[in-house]
């Protein structure tokens, strides 16, 4: 009897420990917008995606997004289905792309607090199924409840690997554009 | 004769070969977005059906499901509305669960959707799209992710 009665105490600390390990301060986001934006002579190219998953960890600083790749739009559908190709981004075999970073000054960012914070991120860029090493910049406005992440970056094509070899697509896309990146967190 | 009229043949050729070329080229240039509404659905599932293919084997799934050029199986999901939300480019976004799922199917209707009857949480209902992503547990986001809906319709609105 005893026993039984301990071991239902450890089961609830445990179920407890492990209920509160999950929540944490993680926030969820599915509320994104992620664009990019190539220019060249030829033409300006823009695209858009609202259906990355973001999480932010506002005690640690760790941020990690989930891009689904066949989630772009473009207005032109020609263009479409070059980006998704295997000569780009082969978004069928590689259908996710993923940064994970940490704030490197997390102690300058106060969550809790209505404000506009300026920091950075260090982390892992993977687009194509190839990793890169980045460090971006990234401004929080904590209003209320509220947190919106807004960043602003280029990306070098070639750094992932993407990049059609021959053709038209090849002189009208830019070797770097520009990434938007846009997030609201609710805590 | 003969000379001239290889000439002629020649010449009408290559305006025939030009006005191909130039009306191909402006095709591809102002190709329309693809119909997913009115293409015939390749599969018919249960949200359920579609999230455990996708926890049991990723990769077969993807093969099976995505398309190189992003025109993707278009599939029609049955499942129990557990969450309605809107992102952030103001479109209708309904998540088919059931509870003992791990993960489920977002769906995503476009802008000019109209909802005749208002979709409501536990409902079942039944809807139309293009796959965009599968379902997975994702490791750095440490939750499970859903399988990604888009140009959504209601099949059965009763």
């Amino acid at each position: 009897m005893k026993n039984s009665a301990i071991l239902m105490f450890l089961m609830t600390v445990v179920t407890l420990t492990t209920a509160f390990a999950q929540s944490g301060d993680k926030l969820v986001s599915s509320e994104t917008h992620i664009k990019f934006f190539s220019t060249t002579p030829a033409e300006d190219i823009e695209s858009n995606n609202f259906k990355s998953v973001s999480t932010l960890n506002a005690s640690t600083g760790e941020i990690v997004f989930s891009v689904p790749m066949q989630s772009f739009e473009f207005e032109k559908a020609l263009m479409q289905k070059h980006f998704n190709s295997d000569k780009f981004l082969d978004t069928s075999k590689n259908p996710k792309a993923t940064l994970k970073g940490k704030l490197d000054n997390l102690e300058a960012v106060n969550f809790n607090k209505d404000g506009v914070y300026n920091a950075t991120v260090t982390g892992d860029l993977t687009i194509n199924g190839v990793t890169k090493p980045v460090t971006e910049n990234v401004t929080f406005e904590v209003k209320g409840s509220e947190i919106l992440l807004n960043s602003k970056f280029n990306t070098t094509l070639a750094d992932h690997e993407i990049g059609f070899s021959k053709g038209k697509p090849s002189t009208n896309i830019a070797k770097t554009v520009e990434v938007t990146v846009v997030a609201k967190y609710k805590q | 004769m003969t000379r001239r009229k290889i000439i002629k043949t020649t010449l009408i050729t290559i305006g025939v070969l030009l006005v191909i070329g130039i009306g191909t080229g402006l095709y591809l240039f102002n190709m329309p977005h693809r119909d997913v509404q009115n293409t015939k659905s390749d599969y018919l599932l249960s949200a359920n059906e579609i999230v455990q293919e996708y926890l049991n084997d990723k990769d077969a799934a993807n093969k099976k499901y995505l398309d190189a050029e992003g025109e993707s199986k278009v599939l029609e999901i049955t499942g129990t509305v557990a969450k309605i939300d809107t992102d952030f480019n103001g479109q209708k976004v309904v998540l088919l669960q059931s509870n003992e799922s791990k993960s489920g199917v977002s769906c995503t209707f476009p802008l000019d959707f109209i909802e005749e009857t208002p979709i409501v949480i536990g409902q079942t209902l039944t809807i139309k799209g293009v796959i965009r992503s599968g379902a997975e547990y994702n490791e750095d986001l440490d939750m499970y992710e859903n399988v990604l809906l888009d140009k959504c319709s209601l099949i059965n609105n009763k």
